[in-house]
């Protein structure tokens, strides 16, 4: 099913509850950006940062390299999605791991990690609390800052056993039961929000403390993370550390922030994802590669709201994930970039400045075949001749065929009243 | 000064009035107006349908030696504007021009009936004719001032649902993205309007299928009969 088909589903389903969320978070965001007078300035200064970053990528990657080794972390570059997957693995046998807690992070779904590792054998508890209630309810995340915000007070208590709806109680069962894991667990998986390449340190930015507690409690700590998420240094995370959770959920800033260096009682490593970066970097998509996934774009979309996250059906969904996905699988996705319409919401609230209108409508380009009909009707505007013959047939056919042919409008809205005569004859 | 009215494609085909009261909006200010009668269309369904087009090369050749070319629909503006041609920086949406060329407002202060101004995601965030919700600047609205004061405006500053092709694709999230809007905006005032009569229009035929009373109508009509009066 494509992207229109299953907001229909969603939305008859949901009503405007996951709208009606979702939009509250965007006024907490506009509450708390409000409060900052330099945010625009900031905007700025993040955008140019990024374009540094995407400009001499292979540079910092280096950078990052060699101070993450003087730091004693051990750094290992792959080059896609299966050999990142290989690494963790060949790490996990390395200490006999059965049991990994992992937490939040949008690159090992990108990656498949989860099914993968359940493949051989061993078990992948998601620890990040909306994570964990997708992953019981088998589901993916439909939101990446906010993975269960399509589900209910109610649906959590289900899939917990649990007749109490209330959300402090069903919190409270939630971490007594991670908290097991955490104990019995042999390593922990997470990704990185940010990568400081002259320091060669890791930043994971959590709500719920739960990276932390998998990065320390067990003897081994693997972090996944796009080659893109390296920043030159302290200052510019000052930068966005400043905008990251203001504009994802409008906290001044994450619960739990943690700079994450050597580990002191075992092993961290960190593997460096490229699966198609390097080359989107060469693209007119490049752009897309500046994202620091605060999810606003996908909170502020009109449709998003409305349709749901899994109407986008990949990992990243949402504006963002529109621009993304199609450049995964050109066909399956090819509905994406036209499950938007144009409003800039996304660009407008964006900090580090994305040309989300200008991206979408290359992104339709791309996905686009050559179509006899539009050519013809471009051709013939080249004309006004030609275009008054358009016009006059427009005005003869029937409201019943008219009707067929934009059928999406016609099954839930009137057709305008065509006036017998145009303004330029 | 000469200025050229550019005609919308949509509106010559579907409301041409607009056209005709944006021409004498301008007139009624002395301005040297003409209406090249070679325009067509911007280009503006083509590149956002993912189509190349040279229509835009098209639009500068009609347009190139006018000083101002002013149009009644800031989605086709924000489309010569994103094309970076020559004329880009001289082509401006009729409110955006009586605002900052002709400086003019407060046309509408005498208007018998409470205006709802529907702030188009065009006008708003790609001609930045006012403040988006989403940005940390000082408020201001460029259309309500050309309008004047007691403007009311909708709770939400988001799209209405039009979104041109996409209101062909995603018929129904088009749908509920217009009701609400409708519902935001209905109970503020006696009429609405916009200056993107491609919004004004799927509101219409949502209201017309709903079976809601409510009077919805392009700003050129709004501005003229203020200046009749």
């Amino acid at each position: 099913m494509k992207h229109y088909e299953l907001a229909v589903k969603f939305y008859k389903q949901q009503g405007p509850r996951h709208d009606k969320a979702l939009w509250s978070i965007r006024q907490k965001r506009d509450k708390a950006i409000k409060e900052v007078p330099e945010w625009e300035r900031l905007r700025q200064q993040a955008s140019e940062i990024k374009d540094y970053v995407i400009e001499n990528l292979q540079q910092l990657i280096n950078k990052f390299i060699a101070n993450a080794k003087k730091e004693g972390i051990e750094v290992i570059f792959a080059k896609d999605a299966n050999e990142h997957n290989k690494t963790v693995l060949k790490y996990l046998k390395d200490i006999n791991a059965k049991k990994v807690v992992k937490s939040k992070s949008m690159l090992t779904e990108e990656c498949g990690l989860n099914e993968f590792l359940k493949k051989k054998g061993i078990e992948v508890i998601d620890t990040d609390l909306g994570e964990r209630i997708v992953q019981l309810r088998g589901e993916k995340p439909s939101h990446i800052v906010l993975p269960a915000i399509h589900t209910t007070k109610e649906d959590v208590a289900e899939i917990l056993g649990e007749t109490n709806t209330n959300p402090t109680y069903l919190t409270r069962k939630m971490r007594e039961l991670l908290r097991k894991e955490f104990l019995s667990a042999n390593a922990g998986i997470s990704g990185a929000n940010f990568l400081v390449a002259d320091k060669g340190w890791a930043v994971v930015c959590t709500n719920e403390g739960n990276a932390d507690l998998g990065a320390l409690l067990p003897p081994l700590h693997i972090i996944s993370v796009g080659i893109e998420k390296i920043i030159p240094n302290m200052e510019d995370l000052g930068v966005f550390l400043r905008m990251l959770a203001r504009n994802a959920t409008g906290q001044k800033i994450t619960t739990y922030t943690s700079i994450l260096g050597k580990k002191t009682n075992g092993k961290r490593i960190i593997i460096l994802v490229d699966n198609g970066r390097f080359e989107r970097l060469n693209s007119k998509f490049k752009e897309t590669l500046k994202c620091i996934r605060c999810s606003a774009c996908l909170t502020t979309c009109p449709v998003f709201r409305r349709s749901g996250g899994h109407a986008y059906r990949y990992i990243i969904p949402g504006p963002i994930g529109s621009l993304l996905a199609p450049l995964s699988d050109k066909e399956e996705y090819a509905d994406l970039p036209f499950a938007c319409t144009l409003c800039a919401s996304c660009e407008t609230v964006c900090p580090v400045k994305i040309p989300f209108s200008k991206q979408l409508i290359k992104m339709r380009e791309y996905v686009t075949k050559e179509n006899l009909a539009f050519k013809l009707m471009e051709t013939s505007l080249h004309s006004p001749n030609a275009f008054k013959i358009f016009s006059i047939i427009l005005r003869l056919t029937p409201k019943l065929l008219l009707k067929k042919a934009v059928k999406e409008w016609s099954k839930y809205k009137a057709l305008p009243e065509i006036p017998k005569s145009r303004f330029i004859q | 000064m000469n200025i050229a009215l550019h005609v919308p494609c949509y509106i010559n085909e579907l409301n041409p009035e607009i056209a005709r009261k944006t021409l004498l909006i301008l007139r009624h200010f002395g301005l040297n107006v003409s209406v090249p009668k070679e325009q067509t269309c911007c280009g503006q369904p083509f590149i956002n349908s993912g189509y190349k087009t040279s229509l835009p090369n098209r639009f500068e050749e009609i347009f190139k030696d006018f000083d101002y070319i002013v149009s009644p629909s800031s989605s086709c503006v924000s489309t010569v504007r994103a094309q970076n041609l020559s004329v880009s920086n001289k082509t401006f949406e009729l409110c955006e021009f009586l605002h900052d060329i002709v400086q003019i407002k407060a046309i509408a202060k005498n208007y018998p009936k409470t205006i709802v101004l529907h702030n188009s995601c065009h006008s708003l965030r790609h001609l930045l004719e006012g403040m988006p919700s989403e940005l940390n600047i000082p408020y201001f609205n460029k259309v309500k001032a050309v309008l004047g004061s007691n403007i009311k405006e909708a709770d939400r500053d988001e799209c209405c649902g039009f979104g041109g092709i996409f209101s062909l694709k995603e018929g129904f999230i088009s749908y509920v993205m217009g009701r609400n809007k409708l519902d935001d905006l209905k109970n503020k005032g006696d009429v609405i309007t916009g200056v993107d009569y491609s919004c004004l229009f799927h509101l219409k035929s949502i209201a017309e299928k709903d079976g809601d009373n409510i009077e919805i109508k392009h700003i050129s009509e709004i501005l003229y009969e203020s200046l009749e009066r």
